[in-house]
């Protein structure tokens, strides 16, 4: 799915049954990691779902890999992925994450309660 | 069945309303339940018409307070069977009860003494022993009961000449099982241990009696039994709390203060530094009132037939794995194979349903279970069979959405 397909999936949703249903739409396209990928050093704090992050630094352009346990976090890191992926850590650390989730009506998903860690998550994209 | 939910719904108007464009079915009473409305009014009035602060004052509004604040104390004592009103301290909830008691006996213990918990507690009766035995060189043991609560042939042994606490959840807030509290309670009292009861979850649903169950401590929260939030209540037996130090000092619980020393006042007060939470206080009062003025037998049969009701429902599901046992309890406690519970737990609200997933607070037992957490449907005495219906077609949609890969 192209990044701008994405876009166009998420914001489509007109409810919180849409949204459910199209990020397990998305969760199918993220590759899943190896089990030796998936290390105490990969994993994100704060998350109640386990997720796993990986990054690897290429000619300066980042690239990302990620997995979770849950299958509504991996349509939810397919969508956040889609916006940081082959980007410098100049231009990630330069976008507003949050409002970018926000406009694909994932806004529910930014609480800072302990059942969502995707700011953990936005924390890691956007650290050194 | 004699008991009409939809009688005692209208008690409760925030029930009455839409949630993601479906009507809002709220099933996660274990965690909070709902207010009554003679609950809000009691907080109302008490803001409208009475506050003043309570004790010192001297006109008419702190005397006026005063009395509402004391007579909301002695309501507490008659709920839970109490001698007297100076057997019950107010405190924010379950968790700064527990907390009270665990810096307020430090004093008492030595290296190797040995804290006695079991393995279905609530981590707020778990950490603040842990961290008490790591402050004094006690020892916190774990009793090993079964996952369903039962007894272990084995847990007698665990009862020693050394043990000198024995803390243990009523019911778990988990997986909604009880445990053998009397069976317990005797052994820890045979070996002279001090005793102290989690009735977190027992307090909505059950009658206590702490004269019957003759344990030194019983803790609760108000807001788990249609009171408001951020009141509690500590029991204690005098001699019990009269051990505790107090873990906080200031304001309201002096006699007598110079620069070079202080002398506490007596219980209850001793034991309540600085201004309490008044309002609160009363509303769990009016919480006690609300409880006592219903056929309670009759709402714990509702609730437990409405969790009975959906274990069968769920229980020929193949993917389903249930942990809440089939009866006797008010909740139903499940995971689903291959299935993230916060997955359920997210189309549940898309639905307008809600429940709480995940370890619930109870880590190692999860471990124990071998998961990572469950998804838990917790009822009260205003939750309907059409609102258990609900949640089990919903879930049974959500497998299915969620299921295929």
């Amino acid at each position: 799915m192209t990044n701008f397909n994405i876009k166009e999936h998420l914001q489509a949703c007109r409810s919180k049954e849409e949204t459910f249903k199209a990020l397990v739409t998305l969760s199918k396209n993220l590759p899943r990691l190896s089990e030796e990928e998936k290390t105490d050093e990969n994993k994100v704090k704060g998350c109640e779902s386990a997720v796993w992050l990986i990054e690897a630094t290429m000619d300066g352009k980042r690239h990302f890999k990620a997995d979770s346990d849950a299958k509504l976090m991996r349509g939810v890191l397919v969508a956040l992925l889609s916006l940081v992926e082959g980007k410098t850590i100049a231009e990630i650390q330069a976008m507003d994450l949050k409002a970018e989730l926000t406009e694909l009506n994932l806004s529910s998903y930014l609480t800072s309660s302990r059942t969502n860690g995707v700011l953990s998550i936005i924390k890691k994209l956007t650290s050194c | 069945m004699t008991f009409d939910p939809l009688s005692i719904r209208s008690s409760f108007p925030i029930l009455n309303q839409m949630a993601h464009g479906h009507s809002l079915a709220y099933l996660d009473n274990a965690a909070t339940t709902q207010k009554p409305l003679c609950v809000l009014d009691a907080i109302q009035d008490y803001y409208r018409n009475t506050n003043a602060n309570v004790h010192r004052g001297a006109h008419f509004l702190s005397v006026r307070a005063t009395n509402q604040f004391e007579g909301a104390r002695d309501t507490i004592a008659r709920f839970i069977n109490a001698p007297t009103q100076s057997h019950v301290i107010w405190t924010k909830g379950t968790t700064e009860a527990i907390n009270m008691v665990t810096y307020g006996l430090e004093h008492l213990l030595e290296k190797n003494d040995e804290i006695l918990i079991t393995s279905l507690e609530h981590h707020a009766n778990l950490v603040p022993w842990q961290q008490l035995a790591s402050r004094t060189g006690a020892v916190l043991r774990i009793l090993p009961l079964e996952a369903n609560g039962q007894w272990k042939a084995e847990c007698e042994s665990y009862f020693t000449q050394k043990t000198r606490i024995f803390a243990a959840t009523q019911v778990s807030n988990a997986i909604g099982v009880s445990t053998p509290l009397q069976t317990m309670l005797s052994l820890a009292k045979e070996q002279g241990a001090m005793t102290l009861v989690d009735g977190a979850q027992v307090v909505a649903h059950y009658p206590v009696d702490v004269e019957t169950l003759d344990c030194d401590f019983y803790v609760f929260s108000g807001h788990k039994m249609y009171g408001p939030t951020g009141i509690g209540v500590l029991y204690g037996k005098i001699p019990a709390l009269e051990a505790l130090t107090p873990y906080q000092t200031g304001g309201e619980m002096v006699r007598k203060v110079s620069y070079q020393a202080t002398e506490f006042n007596d219980l209850p007060y001793r034991l309540e530094a600085g201004t309490p939470n008044i309002e609160g206080a009363i509303g769990l009062a009016a919480a006690c009132n609300f409880l006592t003025e219903q056929d309670r037998p009759a709402l714990l049969a509702w609730e437990q037939s409405l969790a009975t009701y959906t274990y069968k429902r769920l229980k020929s599901e193949k993917s389903i794995i249930l942990y809440s046992p089939e009866t006797n309890t008010t909740l139903v406690s499940l995971s689903v194979s291959n299935i993230h519970t916060m997955d359920l737990n997210a189309y549940l609200d898309s639905q307008g349903i809600g429940v709480r997933s995940g370890s619930h607070c109870a880590q190692p037992l999860m471990t124990e279970l071998g998961i990572e957490g469950t998804l838990r449907a917790s009822f009260a005495c205003y939750n309907t069979i059409e609102e258990a219906n609900r949640f089990c077609d919903v879930l049974i949609e959500a497998i299915d959405i969620l299921g295929d890969e």
